[in-house]
């Protein structure tokens, strides 16, 4: 009777703290692993010829409502793009650079995702060109001029109802594939489970100097459940840009 | 110290123009996807790199004399992922290689197949590779 007593006090006492803790432990999904992005792969353009190729694009980029000067520079740098690539010179981006892409494009996914969730962090690498990327957790956003501006920002964020709120600032001011951004550039993210288990980041993107007005997009992944990432190191290259912006061909100098 | 620089419009020189076929990484615009020509030759270098593989082939080109022939694949990683090995093809290797050719006509091309010295084809594994043409 006694024993009973107590294994019900136990119960009754215990009960609470067991059930808020599998609460803590349900609030907090498990997104570790590797992700592959879901993707229409069937994206293509015809050219004049009428031959197709394939139309590489940020996610989202070609919702972006650009203000008349952006919209009118990028028009200009599309003709001077397209002659370069018609004399069989193409223009260097970033990744001509092995620069990788940058926030927010590397979550485009372009090749694996590994997410790694530690203690007060969360770790995104992209596989192409080795992107690192880290979301402080539970921790307040800088101001944006005590952020040293780069390709990734700071990024910033706390889970609440099984959604990873992210914020990010810091990005510095580009054309990447086309598409501007200022430094002013103000990234939000909330990344979840979808009902049918795919991964989601729901990306919005605010800046008031490019954007007549913010705008949304959502890339999806599964799980790519038996993958061991890749490295890729991009300075591996036959090819390297000298001083005049030219490029020539590495000495020999690969040692295996 | 204010970092507010905004992004004014520049309609001035974009910067680096790359000359030459090879690339390190940019877009496959500079490939005619509307046909395909046919390097049956030997390997002078094989390069297994990020971010596009290389084969160079020596093979009598169009006329008959012996061309050196510049072909690009694509990232190792998608090759790996698609069964690729960096073993499967060596210097000295007699092979028969399907490009899609630069436009400005010079011996170099977007490697589409290669068919190994022992027969096996492999596909190239190029991201929407299908769009490419392969014609006899």
């Amino acid at each position: 009777m006694y024993k009973s007593f107590v294994s019900f006090l136990c119960l009754v006492c215990f009960a609470p703290l067991v059930s808020a803790a599998q609460q803590a432990s349900k609030a907090i999904p498990d997104i570790t692993g590797t992700w592959e992005t879901i993707r229409d792969t069937k994206r293509v353009i015809v050219d004049e010829k009428g031959g197709a190729r394939p139309q590489y694009q940020n996610a989202g980029a070609q919702q972006a409502k650009l203000k008349p000067e952006f919209l009118k520079e990028r028009e200009a740098r599309a003709k001077i793009a397209s002659e370069a690539d018609a004399r069989g010179e193409p223009i260097v981006g970033r990744t001509a650079q092995c620069q990788g892409n940058g926030m927010p494009s590397m979550m485009n996914g372009t090749f694996p995702t590994e997410i790694l969730q530690s203690k007060g962090q969360v770790t995104i690498i992209q596989e192409i060109y080795t992107q690192v990327r880290r979301i402080y957790l539970d921790k307040p956003q800088k101001k944006l001029d005590d952020i040293e501006p780069g390709f990734y920002g700071h990024s910033v964020g706390h889970w609440e109802g099984g959604v990873l709120h992210v914020d990010t600032l810091g990005i510095k001011a580009a054309w990447n594939m086309n598409t501007p951004n200022s430094d002013q550039i103000h990234i939000k993210e909330r990344i979840y489970y979808a009902a049918d288990g795919t991964l989601r980041d729901e990306i919005t993107i605010e800046d008031p100097v490019v954007l007549e007005e913010p705008y949304t997009y959502t890339v999806s992944y599964r799980r790519l459940p038996d993958y061991e990432m890749l490295e890729y190191v991009c300075e591996d290259n036959h090819y390297y840009i000298d001083q005049s912006g030219k490029q020539a061909l590495r000495p020999e100098t690969q040692g295996k | 110290m204010s970092l507010a620089k905004h992004v004014r419009p520049v309609l001035a020189v974009l910067g680096l123009v790359i000359a030459g076929p090879a690339l390190s990484h940019h877009s496959f615009a500079m490939y005619d996807n509307t046909r395909s020509i046919t390097v049956k030759g030997t390997v002078s270098k094989w390069q297994w790199t990020n971010p596009h593989a290389y084969l160079e082939i020596d093979a009598p080109g169009e006329g008959g004399a012996m061309t050196h022939y510049v072909l690009e694949g694509t990232s190792i990683n998608l090759m790996v992922r698609a069964g690729w090995r960096s073993n499967m093809i060596k210097v000295g290797d007699k092979v028969t290689a399907v490009a899609a050719p630069t436009k400005d006509g010079k011996a170099s091309g977007l490697l589409l197949e290669v068919t190994f010295a022992n027969g096996e084809t492999k596909n190239m594994s190029i991201p929407e590779g299908y769009t490419f043409k392969r014609t006899p």
